[in-house]
């Protein structure tokens, strides 16, 4: 029964059209709150005792790491969803995440190192929670190339997904790394079971640049998503109608 | 909570710490990343989503 309902509902079709309807909605709704947060953040925030001006990366950093690693888990779901119910669009997707992964990272390392600057003394150090970031990194973008290396489509959707889940296991070791390691990064200031360490001054428009990051990552996927359903089902009659 | 915690634009741009330290070039650099990064890749995918309609048109 769960296999008929995602079969019908998961179709590229029936995707696409639906994510081309909630598109305009999800983007101009996160691109205000991402801006509205960052002003906030940046201007409006008093400065850190500890840290001086610098600690407004936070509003930048923070939502780059959390979506990059959480991105990672998405793609790890889709895979397993791919595997049990061979459902193509899940390989779509696992395939369509990759890149956009890849730029959030990207985004994650380089303001990380940026901040560490005035904050550390320096701009890296082969910390365990860096380390684990650089590698997922490098994990993305080498699913990436081992997808685009292989010929027959079907066979790298399902090495992909497998990937994925091994790769899955550096999460949990992104996560704890501060826990478990003696490192340069500070421990997570927001947990869910802990009261938060951040003042809520500086803490609200702190959810609001990750809910507004999150939101604009959700429209890079469904671009990157649309362009994958375009490259593998172009010989479809649905899709000439659609372009 | 929403006053403006800066005195002039320059002051903002500057973002001088109480250390004395200037954080600005920090901050900015790290603004600019980020939004272009973001930018780019709205515009990659755009274009290349374009390219894949016309051909299949």
């Amino acid at each position: 029964m769960i296999k008929k309902f995602i079969h019908q509902f998961a179709s590229p079709k029936t995707y696409l059209f639906q994510v081309d309807r909630a598109y305009p909605y999800i983007f101009y709704t996160s691109l205000s709150i991402y801006l509205g947060a960052l002003f906030w953040g940046l201007f409006l925030t008093s400065e850190d005792f500890v840290q001086g001006n610098s600690y407004r990366i936070i509003y930048l950093h923070v939502p780059a790491s959390f979506i990059s690693q959480s991105l990672y888990l998405a793609m790890a779901f889709a895979s397993a969803i791919f595997l049990i119910w061979k459902v193509k669009l899940s390989a779509y997707l696992v395939r369509s995440i990759a890149p956009i992964g890849a730029v959030t990272t990207f985004i994650a390392l380089v303001s990380g190192a940026i901040w560490g600057i005035p904050t550390w003394g320096t701009w890296w150090a082969w910390d365990a929670r860096i380390i684990s970031t650089l590698i997922l990194f490098i994990m993305y973008l080498g699913l990436i190339s081992l997808h685009d290396s292989f010929t027959d489509n079907e066979k790298a959707d399902k090495f992909l997904a497998i990937l994925v889940i091994v790769g899955s296991v550096n999460i949990p070791i992104i996560k704890m790394s501060v826990e478990w390691w003696s490192t340069l990064h500070q421990t997570a200031s927001i947990t869910v079971t802990e009261k938060p360490a951040i003042d809520p001054s500086m803490l609200y428009p702190l959810f609001g640049s990750i809910i507004g990051f999150t939101g604009i990552v959700v429209c890079l996927v469904i671009l990157s998503s649309k362009l994958q359903i375009l490259k593998r089902e172009k010989n479809k009659s649905w899709v000439k109608d659609y372009v | 909570m929403f006053n403006f915690k800066f005195n002039s634009i320059l002051d903002a741009i500057f973002m001088q710490s109480s250390n004395g330290q200037y954080h600005g070039l920090y901050v900015w650099s790290v603004v600019l990343i980020v939004l272009l990064s973001i930018a780019i890749t709205f515009l990659v995918y755009k274009v290349q989503i374009k390219n894949i309609g016309k051909k299949i048109k």
